[in-house]
């Protein structure tokens, strides 16, 4: 087991740092909760207590299950109330199969993943349109029907009588007096809380992670945000399934009785008391929401809903991130690297482009973005009209405008956020008025936004590794030995320690680093200090002529637009009042008045 | 056949007036603060427990001020719950707490009425007299629900249009920084709003106990029959839960007749899904503008 907690947690680049000045805690929580698991799973059963060994088998299960909602809340951001009925579905599709129609066990199995997999998907449909309460509502409402169905549709889950399944065989004792059951049901959630630790520190965690947290940024870095949810929904289900079926020979009897939505509550409750996305956090939670009151409060059953709501409500209000996360946001802010004189530059990027050999030969003619009679209205509201825009490859070509004129529609439209009502945008000579944001990042575009996208739960380098993650090409050397270079400064860094312009520049290089032939800037020198600001036309201008990348610009310094770009377009309420190069625009009279007291006279 | 429809038709509307007074104390908190009050549907039953407590088997002149009484209390029960759901959020609403604490709040208000009454429903009698429709016995509740909705719509309306502290709460509806900068006690808004909520809710859960199986776990069918209805109509739009509500009990009675009780609550999830694929804006709701 140490050998292959070793081996994953490699590649998150603490191994030099000491632990605690590490960003995030995932990992000793992993070990913590892996103990925990063990000691609950295997020592009742070493003690030899039966009564303990199929109460915490129990326990191991809803665990199980909370890791797994755990992951589903956090790191896909999707608010499921129904949970339980999730793990209804995987404990009575094995319980048809194997109690009531004799099949094999591995049968069962298949068919408890099956159904509980098919809920997941239909609780991930309303997912594709819908989030927050209203998918906390489509997901209760779920909750809430099921035990009512499962009553129902007796002729196949016999209704209120329920179903009792007994194997005898997987509770005899094995070695040293643990049984199959027990083994199993210990090893389960240690594999999940394992598979959730996995997932983070691969990229397609951290893509769902953004997906989660800001979709427009998921989309320009060409994640589909739908298609994210869908597969947390179904990795959910089919973990949650899993303890469903494990539920079964566990407690040897199901009934709609053992599903009702408050299960789903203590399972969603455990998350929240335990502290949201902590990998400890819903086996703390479970302990507190559902051992705690089964044990101390075993007299007084009646009051354990009561003892649920008020915990958790108490939780809230006083500690908002949770028993693990309060300890987790002190130490946070305890051990926090970064900012200041550390804080993020853009100098070694520039000189791990000027060690590049820039690209030679004609860059092609046809235009890699091209914009024709470009019209776009939100209600009675006109963003852009009638615009025409054409960016060749390899130009720089700056937006400049008062603010409401247009601009970050624009933007919005070149980047496939949001769809013109008519005229034609193409994209390398392809026609893609109609293609979504995701698929146009693909074809090679890469944006900032005016407000940078920072995700508080990742590491500066994290912040920046996510556009690595958008690429399906190598990377060129000379930026393979930059990236390991920013993972050895960067991994233990904070982004709360950023100053503006900083998160800034590190949005700057994170899309600078997607694979992509055209870059759109959006106010990237706002809140930037004078250097920083040369610092930054200079990486505009490298990535210009060395790497041959266009470049769309929209800022308010006139200075900075005028120093660097090929090429000026200026919007004013929606529509190209002046286009062509800075030198003849200086002089339009149409452009003057952009420029107070005359800076360019 | 002809007056079973209408049988049917008339009492899903009356049913219907009680999502759709749900709705519209959703709609309140919810325009004010961004908050959905998960616990509506328990505060609405709490109306009828204070119905069975207080006022069972008693004539108007008794049952009329306990009303008052008991709304009056359960407004203030809400504000409570309103200022407690408020603390955390200091910022921003698009923190998720409210969600976990009106859950919270909504699951404790179900274990103390589980504490206090035990799991099975009880009944109600009302003093407003049953009337015959369609040779068929109709109980007063049914038409007090349908008045209540009525009543309820009008003076939402003319608060909310015509007073200061309404167009002040509907102002926090458009723009909570624009609404504190200009000088609007935003938080004390809120709780009002919270309050009015409960007003809303509680008075009409007193009212319409007798056609209600009060039970601790009645409250999540209503939550979940309100958010339907609210939904349809469109989020926020009062004017649209007129038709949301009463369409959402319609469709609940009629499979209950042609299906089966047990898949009305089915019913409505179909319904809530479906409206969320195909309009999720709501039949009567505005576009919103996209914020990017």
């Amino acid at each position: 087991m140490a050998v292959t907690a070793k081996a994953i947690a490699a590649p998150s680049g603490t191994t030099s740092a000491p632990a605690s000045k590490s960003f995030s805690s995932d990992f000793p929580q992993l070990l913590m909760g892996i103990v925990l698991i063990a000691m609950t799973g295997l020592g009742p059963s070493m003690l030899g207590n039966s009564y303990w060994e199929h109460t915490f088998q129990l326990v191991n299960i809803y665990v199980a299950v909370a890791v797994f909602q755990n992951f589903l809340f956090v790191d896909a951001g999707q608010k499921s109330f129904g949970q339980g009925a999730i793990l209804g579905l995987g404990a009575y599709g094995f319980a048809i199969a194997v109690g009531l129609n004799g099949l094999p066990v591995i049968i069962g199995l298949l068919a408890g993943i099956v159904a509980a997999t098919a809920g997941g998907l239909l609780f991930a449909l309303p997912a594709l349109r819908v989030q927050g309460f209203h998918l906390g509502f489509v997901t209760m409402s779920a909750g809430i029907v099921f035990p009512q169905l499962l009553v129902q549709f007796d002729w196949l889950t016999r209704g209120i009588n329920g179903i009792s399944v007994k194997l005898p065989g997987l509770t005899d004792p094995l070695l040293f007096g643990l049984s199959p059951m027990t083994l199993i049901v210990t090893l389960f959630p240690i594999l999940a809380l394992l598979l959730h630790f996995v997932l983070r520190q691969s990229p397609l965690g951290r893509r769902m992670r953004i997906a989660a947290e800001s979709p427009e940024a998921a989309r320009s870095l060409g994640i589909r945000p739908g298609f994210m949810r869908s597969l947390a929904f179904v990795i959910a289900s089919v973990g949650t399934g899993i303890s469903g079926v494990l539920y079964v020979p566990a407690v040897g009897f199901i009934s709609p009785q053992g599903f009702l939505v408050d299960l789903s509550f203590v399972f969603f409750f455990a998350v929240v008391v335990g502290g949201r996305g902590q990998l400890l956090g819903p086996i703390i939670g479970i302990w507190i929401i559902h051992v705690l009151p089964t044990i101390i409060l075993v007299q007084l059953i009646d009051y354990r809903l009561l003892v649920y709501g008020i915990l958790t409500l108490l939780v809230v209000i006083l500690f908002p991130d949770g028993v693990v996360g309060t300890f987790e946001s002190w130490r946070r802010k305890r051990s926090q690297v970064g900012g200041g004189e550390r804080g993020f530059r853009l100098d070694r990027f520039t000189d791990a482009i000027r060690s590049m050999v820039p690209v030679t030969g004609k860059p092609s003619d046809v235009p890699i973005i091209e914009v024709r009679n470009a019209t776009k209205k939100f209600g009675q509201v006109v963003a852009i009209e009638d615009v025409d825009m054409v960016v060749r490859p390899g130009e720089i070509h700056g937006l400049v405008g008062a603010n409401g004129s247009g601009k970050t529609s624009l933007l919005n439209v070149l980047t496939g956020l949001s769809r013109l009502n008519s005229g034609t945008y193409s994209f390398n000579g392809r026609d893609v008025t109609r293609v979504p944001a995701d698929a146009i990042a693909k074809l090679g575009l890469g944006r900032t936004f005016q407000t940078p996208r920072m995700f508080p739960s990742l590491s500066v380098w994290d912040n920046i590794r996510i556009g690595l993650d958008a690429r399906d090409e190598a990377l060129e050397p000379e930026f393979a030995t930059l990236a390991q270079s920013l993972d050895r400064d960067f991994a233990n860094d904070s982004p709360a320690l950023l100053s503006h312009g900083q998160r800034r520049l590190v949005e700057v290089v994170r899309v600078v680093f997607k694979q992509s032939s055209i870059l759109l800037f959006d106010e990237p020198a706002a809140g930037l200090s004078p250097e920083e600001r040369a610092e930054f036309a200079d990486l505009v201008r490298l990535l210009s002529r060395t790497l041959g990348k266009a470049i769309i610009l929209v800022e308010h310094d006139l200075d900075l637009v005028w120093g660097i770009a090929d090429t000026i377009t200026v919007l004013e309420t929606g529509r190209v009042v002046a286009s062509g190069a800075p030198a003849v625009l200086a002089k339009d009279p149409a452009v003057q008045h952009l420029f107070v007291g005359g800076r360019h006279a | 056949m002809l007056s079973e429809i209408i049988i049917i038709v008339v009492r899903g509307i009356a049913i219907g007036s009680i999502f759709s007074i749900i709705a519209m104390s959703f709609n309140v908190v919810h325009n004010a603060t961004g908050i959905f009050n998960f616990a509506q549907g328990n505060i609405f039953i709490l109306g009828g427990f204070g119905a069975y407590l207080l006022a069972n088997q008693v004539g108007l002149e008794i049952w009329l001020p306990v009303l008052i009484l008991v709304t009056l209390a359960i407004g203030a029960l809400v504000a409570l719950q309103g200022w407690i759901t408020l603390l955390p959020l200091h910022s921003s609403v698009e923190q998720d707490s409210w969600l976990i604490s009106t859950v919270s709040v909504s699951v404790i208000i179900g274990a103390v009425l589980l504490l206090t009454l035990g799991p099975f429903p009880f009944n109600v009698q009302g003093p407003v007299p049953g009337f015959r429709l369609m040779g068929s016995k109709t109980p007063g509740a049914y038409g007090l629900a349908i008045a209540a909705m009525v009543a309820w719509y009008l003076v939402l309306r003319f608060f909310l249009r015509r007073t200061f502290t309404g167009l002040a709460i509907s102002a926090l509806s458009q723009d909570f920084d624009a609404a504190r900068a200009a000088g609007l006690p935003v938080r004390r808004l809120q709780i009002a709003a919270f309050a009015i909520s409960g007003l809303v809710a509680g008075s009409v859960g007193f009212m319409v106990a007798p056609m209600v199986s009060v039970s601790p776990d009645a409250g999540m069918r209503y939550v979940l029959n309100g958010f339907v209805a609210a939904v349809v109509g469109g989020i926020g739009n009062n004017t649209g839960t007129l038709i949301g509500g009463p369409l959402v009990g319609v469709i609940a009675m009629l499979t209950a007749y042609k299906i089966g009780g047990a898949y009305q609550d089915l019913a409505s999830l179909l319904v809530l899904v479906t409206i969320l694929m195909l309009w999720p804006q709501g039949l009567f709701g505005r576009a919103a503008a996209r914020r990017v």
